[in-house]
Parts: structure tokens; C-alpha cells; sequence
């Protein structure tokens, strides 16, 4: 069940600090990450901080837009941001309980990052540039793809504990032991698959490059600049840390605090960081490991992540 | 019934693995997710030995975790050293990959769905084992008929052959280690005259395929993978 004293002053500022973490520790995330990735490259790589930095340089340049854009070049980087806020709001991070919890449903979730996604690409096709025309319509081959397989790996876990409500979900998941079904084994392998696909990870896209025959996510924010790139980034980075404590909070919640005490939830966040790091390294690693497929080649790999739910389902029934 | 769950979850990671190698094009990609599936297999064979508490058991997964993870990849990548790369990729199959995918997991709910229907009684070794050693076998078939390469063909072998040793060792729960030991030899024998074999047809025919590409060459400039 989830926490009785949702609608007291503590919880309410509980909610707010999560959603605080999630916004300040997202950045850091990206920049551990890369990190990572550098030294498991031999190089020596920028500073973990270097995505704050960057960020504050953004936020103090000009902006150039392009003649040829209209109103949703300028609104879109502020309704991808908000919405990414929104989703924030949702999730619980080391408590099981979240402000907004009651409306935190995993439909509503997908609906946002689907509300974001569109006006990426619609702002992308706004400047009429060809490169935004390319990323834009690599970006709906993906995402075409990926969104049916991320319904179903998401009822798995749905079904399996009886709720689409996040914070439902997690408080049963807390209590009962991961070995409850097997078909959630499938759910995590093939939600992995989704994580990797939705951030722009190397066998889908290589955010690092800005060769125009791999770019995916690039191509799309090429014409942002200033202010309206320092909040793309930053919603991105927060969209990657939101759905890696997803995938950690409903397939490995062990050590989420179950109750207000300050002792109990300051451990539930060590943990959470500890194990958001260690995703963030396996990731990494994984990245060093594979080469960026080719585009027609990402099907494939969004279809292991469909077959590993259908196998799921299989495992339900029997 | 703790036992139940964890075999269910072995099942299930036995699964996943196989899948993960049926998406695999290159040869030497397969080679080291064939690796990965024989690993959880030789763990299923340990564990269905500590359940059984059978001695010999122990000693299929040990010989299963040599031969098949170290021993029969190193043959085939030794073998096939000098061998083009273009007669170890997999660009045209038959069976798309994506397709292939989607009928292997018709082919577990398929097996999943003919093995509700026996009567296993209280047996929890085969009641979770014997639907995912038949999915192995029919996805073994199916990787076999939808490869083009000969060289690629083997995995769909090693898959069934993987298959059919789940599917002895969860009905009869351990035969005779003679036997057992005498199955492992066939294989090896196998891999090395088929391995051998491939090698001498490229060798002579500077091709590989089991259908002249030439002759088809104008058929599959339409198609577009």
C-alpha cells in the first residue's frame, strides 16, 4: 500500500526534494557517464562537472533563429522541458511515494515523452533544413518502433502486480521478491533495450558525432542554440536519468526506503545513487563494446526487445 | 516450490540468450553469444543435477562448459581463419531476422502450449524444462532453414544440438554418463568434419553459399534489407 501520510507538509517536501534530485543529479549523470566512456576508451575525457558548465555557458548566449521558423521552433524546447518536469514529478527516486503519485500512471508517462518527442521533431522540421528533415525522420522510424514495444513490456510489469500506477507498482514490488514471475526477466531485457534506444546509446545513435550519416538526435537540435539548447540538453539528460531510475526502481528495487524516517531514506539514496552509477558504467561499457549499427539494422534489435515481450506474455499464462 | 521459481527463471534467461543469438548476422558474433547460451545451459545442468543429486550430472556440465564453451568455438574460428569475410556475414537470409524473430516466439508459445497437454504430474524439472528444450529445437530448425551461409547454417545445428540435450536431461533427469560422453564425441566429431568440410568447399569453389549468387544476383537487387 503506498504511504498513508501523502497529503501531510512532509510529504509534500519529500516530493519536491526528489524531484530536486532528480533535476540537479541529471547533469552529472550524463557527465559520469561520459567519463566512463572515455577512460574505458584510454582517453582521459572533460570533467564530470563539464555538463553544468556547459549548460551555464547556454544559458548566457544569444539565440540565432531562423528566418523560416515559425512559433513552434521557439515554444517547442520550452513544452519538451516542461513535460519532461511533469514526468519527474511522477516517479519515485528513494522513497516509495511521489508528489504527484495518484496521477502517475505508466500510460500518462509514455503520453509525455511521446508529447516531447513530437515537438522535437515537429521543431526540427519547422527550420526546414535538411538536416533536420534526415534526423526527424529517422527519429519517427525509432520511435514508431520502440513505442509498441515499451507498452508491452511495461504491462508485463502492470499485470504481474495488478496497477498501472507507478507508485502502486513499486510499493507491491517492495514488499514481494523479484522472483515473483519470470516473465519480468523478459520485461527488464527488454526494457533495457528501450532505455538504450530512447537516450540515443551506440548501436541506435551516437549523440557524440556530427557526421550526418549517423546522426539521429543531433540532426534535430542542430538549429537550436543559446537558452533553447540548454534546455534540450537538459531535458535530455534528465529524460535519460528518469528512465534509468524507472528501470531501476521496477525491476531492482532493493534498498528503496519504505517509510519518512530521515536514517532509512538517507540510505535509500545512497543506494539509489550507487546503483544509478552502476547502470550508468554497464551502459558505458556497453557503448565501448558495440559498434552504431546501421540504421536499417536498429529494427532488429527494437524487434529482440518486442519478441522478449511477447515471451513475457508467454510466462504470465503459464 | 522455491525450486520452481528458480528453474522458471533459468528457463527464461535460456530463452533470452537463444533469442539474442538468432539476431546475430557474423560469424564471429554468434560464436560468442553460442558461448553465453552454453554457459546458462551447463548452470541448468548443474543445478538440475544438485536437485536430482546426481554425481554424473555434475559431470555432463563441466564437460558440456569445456567442450561447447571453450573447445568447439575455438575449432570453428581455427578453422575458418581463412575464410573471406563475406562468406561469414549473413546480409540476404532466407527468413529476414526481424521475421525470424517474431516465429521463434510463436514457436516457444507454440511448444509452451503442445507440452501443457502431457501429463507430467509433480515432475518440476520437466514441467519447466521440456517446453524450452522443445522451443530450442524447433528455433534451432527454424535458424537452419533461414540462413543462407553455409557457415552461419552451423548455429542453427549447435542450437538444436543444445536443444536436444535440455530435452534428455530434463525427461530422463541424467543417462548414463557412457552414453552422455559418447553424444559429446558425436558432436565434436561433427563440428570438426563439418567445419573441415566448409573450409575444403570454399576452398575449391571460392564460395561458400548454398545457392550460386550469381545466378540470383539480379533477383535480389530488389529487395532492400
Amino acid at each position: 500500500m503506498p504511504i498513508e501520510t501523502s497529503a501531510s507538509v512532509s510529504g509534500v517536501l519529500i516530493g519536491i526534494i526528489q524531484f530536486l534530485v532528480i533535476l540537479v543529479l541529471a547533469p552529472l549523470l550524463t557527465g559520469i557517464m561520459r567519463k566512463i566512456k572515455a577512460i574505458t576508451q584510454k582517453r582521459t575525457g572533460s570533467s564530470i562537472f563539464q555538463t553544468y558548465f556547459d549548460i551555464h555557458k547556454l544559458m548566457r548566449k544569444d539565440e540565432v533563429i531562423s528566418e523560416e521558423s515559425s512559433w513552434i521552433f521557439r515554444f517547442s524546447p520550452w513544452i519538451i522541458f516542461s513535460s519532461t518536469l511533469v514526468v519527474a514529478s511522477f516517479i519515485p527516486i528513494f522513497v516509495v511515494y511521489s508528489p504527484f503519485g495518484l496521477g502517475g500512471d505508466i500510460i500518462l508517462i509514455i503520453g509525455l515523452f511521446g508529447v516531447s518527442r513530437f515537438f522535437l521533431m515537429l521543431a526540427g522540421l519547422d527550420v526546414s533544413s535538411a538536416f533536420g528533415g534526415i534526423g526527424v525522420s529517422r527519429e519517427m522510424m525509432i520511435s514508431s518502433l520502440i513505442e509498441p514495444a515499451l507498452f508491452l513490456v511495461l504491462f508485463i510489469v502492470a499485470v504481474t502486480y495488478g496497477a498501472t500506477n507507478i507508485d502502486t507498482i513499486v510499493s507491491h514490488e517492495v514488499e514481494s521478491s523479484i522472483l515473483i514471475s519470470a516473465s519480468l526477466l523478459f520485461s527488464f531485457f527488454g526494457f533495457f533495450i528501450i532505455v538504450m534506444a530512447e537516450t540515443g546509446k551506440i548501436p541506435f545513435d551516437n549523440p557524440a558525432t556530427h557526421l550526418e550519416l549517423t546522426m539521429v538526435h543531433e540532426a534535430m537540435v542542430l538549429e537550436f542554440s543559446g537558452k533553447s539548447l540548454a534546455l534540450i540538453e537538459l531535458s535530455q539528460s534528465i529524460k535519460q536519468m528518469l528512465l534509468m531510475s524507472l528501470l531501476i526502481n521496477l525491476f531492482i528495487p532493493w534498498g528503496l526506503s519504505t517509510s519518512f524516517s530521515i536514517a532509512e531514506m538517507i540510505v535509500g539514496l545512497l543506494v539509489f545513487v550507487l546503483k544509478v552509477i552502476s547502470l550508468g558504467m554497464l551502459i558505458a561499457y556497453i557503448e565501448t563494446k558495440v559498434a552504431k549499427w546501421r540504421l536499417f539494422r536498429i529494427p532488429d534489435l527494437i524487434f529482440l526487445s518486442l519478441a522478449s515481450g511477447l515471451m513475457g506474455i508467454i510466462f504470465l499464462f503459464i | 516450490m522455491v525450486y520452481n521459481n528458480i528453474l522458471i527463471f533459468l528457463s527464461g534467461t535460456l530463452l533470452i540468450t537463444t533469442v539474442i543469438l538468432v539476431i546475430k548476422r557474423e560469424f564471429s558474433e554468434w560464436i560468442q553469444a553460442y558461448k553465453y547460451q552454453t554457459i546458462v545451459l551447463s548452470i541448468i545442468t548443474g543445478v538440475i543435477g544438485y536437485i536430482t543429486n546426481n554425481w554424473e550430472i555434475y559431470l555432463a556440465a563441466i564437460t558440456t562448459f569445456s567442450l561447447k564453451v571453450v573447445i568447439v568455438p575455438k575449432i570453428l574460428v581455427k578453422v575458418t581463419e581463412k575464410i573471406n569475410y563475406e562468406f561469414k556475414n549473413e546480409t540476404k537470409p532466407y527468413i529476414s531476422i526481424r521475421m525470424s524473430l517474431i516465429v521463434s516466439t510463436i514457436l516457444v508459445a507454440l511448444s509452451y502450449f503442445l507440452t501443457q497437454q502431457i501429463q507430467l504430474g509433480e515432475d518440476v524439472i520437466a514441467r519447466s524444462f521440456l517446453p524450452v528444450s522443445i522451443s530450442l529445437l524447433l528455433i534451432g530448425l527454424l535458424v537452419m532453414i533461414g540462413r543462407k551461409i553455409a557457415l552461419n547454417q552451423i548455429v542453427g545445428l549447435l542450437i538444436l544440438e543444445n536443444g536436444l540435450f535440455l530435452f534428455t536431461l530434463s525427461l530422463t533427469h541424467g543417462i548414463s554418463l557412457i552414453i552422455e560422453i559418447g553424444i559429446f564425441i558425436d558432436i565434436l566429431v561433427g563440428i570438426v568434419i563439418s567445419s573441415i568440410l566448409i573450409h575444403r568447399i570454399g576452398y575449391t569453389f571460392d564460395n561458400i553459399d548454398d545457392i550460386d549468387q550469381n545466378r540470383e544476383s539480379i533477383e535480389y537487387t530488389e529487395e532492400d534489407d
